[in-house]
């Protein structure tokens, strides 16, 4: 079926769609923030630069919090300002304002701070490779048979690591706050993936000086990828103080550097893991995951990330003795949060990375070795839940012949053999949990509105925000094909907390999966009521009945139960489903990687819209092919890097050739897509590196320096 | 410093400190909100607009270097036949996600089409590479440029 054209396209291509930067209030002020230059210490005093008159700026700190100086969600343990400690380099200290931009950033900049400084840990992998500096929140799924280890088995212990990723989006980071002193209401407006959350936010900072916080979105959000999930709260807190303050409306947007100096990241990771082979058939008998997140300074969404990461650890592969322990490591550096994965990319690049080693170690090759360790339907994944279907397998089998794997893997050896550029081709399976984790969509209780005017125009109201994943559309049709009524007609409202129920954050591929599904089956109960007329016939007999505004709660499966403590259950109710080949050439002369071709198949049930899902797709399996060969964040001595000069994104030039496409789509669930396309490439790149050297490379980005040190 | 120059094929004069960069004066004492700023160091191409029927990053020039220029932003391009034909591949292709990139891209494209416009794959990606998508892995806006060339190849 050809895909509805998109409906934010138009507007988007031709400029007219406003982003955050492009909104503008009368006698608004430019906000800013002054984040620590130091990494760890306890400040004495705070220097303004002289060449500026301060009668000029507002100023906020710590001590002008009229509510409570701690970030409410997810796990309130961040301040918004720093009061006297200072835990990272990058830690909000005070907030400017001022009415012009360049005034306010360079002030800021002038800024010094006179500071006992404290001995800090801000070496990554030193950090990870020590337990001692674990805190918080630690997990442990242990519920296998545990088998005496039989000295004929086959022992390999190794270890992965994987860097911190930038999201980059290109719209950076900004907020508007508006207080109104004859309603008392803070009025937010801005770049965000959980509107709830701001507004819990600001209410906090906000204290007893406010009535209430009305958050909405900008119509357009420039991109997010998780790194607009929790970081927003801090901006639309501090610039809310510095508009209760000035009186005036108040506009932050971070400049691109701090942007990336600042912000959350994907976190790194250390993951550890010892198996176990029978050796005469070279199945898994026994399987060890230590996972290790480096979470920064506070926990903030860290806790989560691990949830998620510990249970994708085991990967699609049957082992009934297996032990997963997930632990935080602290460090001096900005809180790490979400980033499209949620930390299922960095365990299932070491499993899968794994899997190849071990096929490299027995003398197999990687898809046999797969074929005979992948789990089927009814065996038990780690936390006992029985493997739903076999759709993995049909993921595999249909790649292999999209890509004819067999015969290009025979090929490249013998091409290998008798060229000096090599050829390579990599193997990585994934799978990846829909919405949150455990009883994670019990708690939210997600809700939803639907109000159909007189007009016939249906209108949906929901929370969560469109960022480029299309759901202003695909929301759009959920109600528009179960409801039998144009797709011009029925719109999806900017989220606005003061007209939209709380439907949840924005987040872990749930938007389709929960919020679309949950908005479907509303529009089916709509059109079980109206008959077979048409919705404006219907209107027309019933006037009384219009404006109608309906409400849908989600109602959780009460079969799926999971237990928070020991993490025995159902993890997740539905999983999405991914087989990936990646073709490299590789130059053993200048230690270069260059993607070629990718090909991958997805199993996200019912495919809502396939231009945009295949866009999502291809964009995700972009940023995870990256993560894995090019994008590196932090250099020895210099630090984090400043800007898109430093951080070098993939550009057009960069780009592989691709095949995707999904299958298992006459289902009637449409599952999680978001995610899943970052989980897989980072490894199927690394296993085609392998393929075509015959290096086990296990830390990545795949940079010439590394492989080269590797040597 | 008064400056003379025509935007979007008006004359307009403004009276601006020489050194305010191109990409202020058309957003803030234009308005034209379409031309985005992505980066302010000329590495992500959202602020790309025409001077003097040339590419350039809007947040790399200053208003000095604009006395007696043409400069064509996003909102410029959209109004012109072979601007509308190029938006409207990238609509039918279902190109655009999060769109903060795009006014740039379609600057960009546009230039190519209307200066080369073959068909060509490699020559896209190269006339595309100064634009930066963390979005789309690129497939979709390349499918869109693409169909734009073969549409419209040749008339210009």
């Amino acid at each position: 079926m050809k895909s509805p054209i998109r409906v934010d396209s138009h507007a988007k291509l031709t400029g007219i769609t406003k982003y955050i930067d492009d909104y503008r209030e009368d006698g608004m002020l430019e906000g800013a923030i002054f984040f620590s230059p130091v990494h760890a210490g306890k400040i004495n005093k705070i220097i303004f630069p002289t060449a500026f008159d301060l009668t000029e700026f507002t100023l906020v700190f710590s001590g002008d919090i009229p509510g409570e100086n701690i970030v409410p969600e997810p796990v309130s343990d961040q301040l918004f300002l720093v009061e006297q400690h200072i835990g990272y380099k990058g830690q909000p200290i005070l907030g400017v304002a001022h009415p012009d931009r360049e005034t306010v950033r360079s002030f800021v900049e002038g800024i010094k701070i006179e500071v006992d400084e404290f001995p800090a840990l801000t070496a990554t992998k030193a950090a990870l490779d020590d337990a001692h500096n674990a805190f918080g929140r630690e997990i442990v799924i242990d519920h296998g048979t545990h088998h005496d280890i039989d000295p004929m088995w086959i022992h390999t212990r190794s270890v992965y690591y994987t860097p911190h990723q930038e999201q980059a989006y290109l719209e950076p980071q900004g907020m508007i706050a508006r207080f109104d002193a004859e309603t008392r209401i803070m009025n937010i407006r801005g770049t965000m993936q959980c509107p709830y959350f701001v507004k819990s936010a600001v209410d906090q900072i906000m204290g007893s000086k406010i009535e209430g916080t009305i958050v909405q979105v900008a119509e357009g959000i420039g991109g997010a990828f998780g790194g607009k999930e929790d970081f927003p709260n801090i901006i639309a807190g501090v610039t809310a103080l510095l508009s209760y303050r000035s009186g005036k409306p108040v506009k932050t947007i971070l400049d691109r550097a701090v942007d990336i100096q600042v912000t959350t990241k994907r976190h790194p990771s250390r993951t550890e893991i010892e198996s176990w082979l029978d050796p005469n058939d070279f199945t898994l008998r026994k399987l060890s995951v230590d996972y290790r997140l480096d979470a920064g300074f506070y926990q903030t969404l860290s806790p989560v990330v691990l949830a998620r990461g510990v249970l994708h650890a085991g990967g699609c592969y049957k082992c009934d003795d297996i032990y997963v322990h997930g632990r935080l490591i602290r460090s001096n550096t900005p809180p790490n949060g979400a980033f499209r994965g949620f930390g299922a990319p960095q365990s299932l690049f070491a499993i899968e990375s794994h899997m190849d080693d071990l096929a490299k170690k027995v003398g197999l090759n990687p898809l046999e070795f797969r074929r005979r360790n992948l789990f089927k339907s009814g065996d038990k994944m780690p936390t006992t839940q029985p493997v739903p279907e076999n759709h993995i397998h049909d993921t595999l089998e249909r790649l292999l012949d999209l890509s004819d794997y067999e015969a290009k893997a025979k090929d490249f050896a013998a091409y290998n053999s008798t060229h000096r550029l090599k050829k390579g081709i990599g193997l990585s399976l994934a799978l990846h949990g829909g919405g949150y984790t455990g009883n994670g969509e019990k708690v939210l209780k997600s809700e939803i509105k639907v109000v159909i005017e007189k007009d016939a125009t249906v209108k949906i109201y929901v929370i969560n925000t469109e960022m480029g994943q299309g759901v202003q559309t695909t929301l759009a049709q959920c109600v528009a094909e179960e409801l039998g009524h144009p797709l011009e007609k029925t719109i999806y409202m900017f989220p606005d907390t003061s007209k939209a129920p709380n439907s949840g954050p924005t987040v872990a591929s749930r938007t389709i999966y929960i919020i679309g599904n949950l908005l479907r089956k509303l529009a089916r109960e709509i059109r079980a009521e109206i008959g077979d007329t048409s919705l404006e016939e219907y209107i027309r007999q019933h006037p009384a009945e219009f404006p109608m505004e309906r409400r849908a709660h989600f109602t959780p499966d009460e079969s799926v139960v999971f237990d928070e403590e020991t993490y025995k259950g159902t993890g997740y109710k539905d999983y999405s489903w991914a087989a990936c080949a990646i073709e490299i050439a590789y130059d053993p002369d200048t230690w270069t990687v260059e993607p070629v071709k990718v090909w991958a198949v997805l199993d996200i049930g019912k495919v809502i819209n396939h231009d945009v899902a295949i866009g999502q797709a291809i964009g995700g399996i972009t940023q995870g092919i990256f993560w894995g060969l090019s994008e590196y964040f932090e250099k020895e001595g210099m630090g984090r890097m400043n800007g898109f000069t430093d951080y070098v994104l993939p550009t057009s030039l960069d780009a592989p050739e691709f095949v995707v496409e999904f299958i298992h789509t006459n289902s009637t669930v449409a599952k999680g897509l978001g995610e899943i396309p970052m989980d897989f490439p980072a490894a199927a790149l690394r296993n085609a590196f392998l393929n075509a050297s015959g290096k086990s490379i296990n830390e990545i980005p795949l940079i010439p320096e590394r492989i080269f040190r590797e040597e | 410093m008064k400056i003379a120059f025509k935007l979007n094929e008006k004359p307009v004069m403004i009276d601006v400190d020489p050194m305010r960069r191109l990409l202020d004066i058309i957003r803030e004492d234009f308005n034209l909100t379409g031309t985005k700023e992505g980066c302010g160091e000329g590495e992500c191409g959202a602020c790309t607009v025409l001077l003097n029927g040339k590419p350039v990053t809007s947040c790399l020039v200053n208003a000095v270097q604009l006395e007696s220029a043409e400069v064509v932003t996003v909102e410029g391009v959209s109004e012109t036949e072979i601007g509308q034909k190029l938006i409207a591949c990238y609509d039918k292709t279902n190109a655009v996600q999060c769109g903060f990139c795009f006014p740039g891209f379609v600057v960009s494209s546009y230039y190519y089409l209307i200066h080369d416009g073959e068909p060509d794959l490699e020559k896209i990606k190269r006339a595309l590479s100064g634009n930066i998508c963390r979005c789309t892995g690129y497939t979709k806006i390349f499918e869109a440029v693409m169909m734009a060339c073969e549409l419209v190849g040749g008339q210009s």
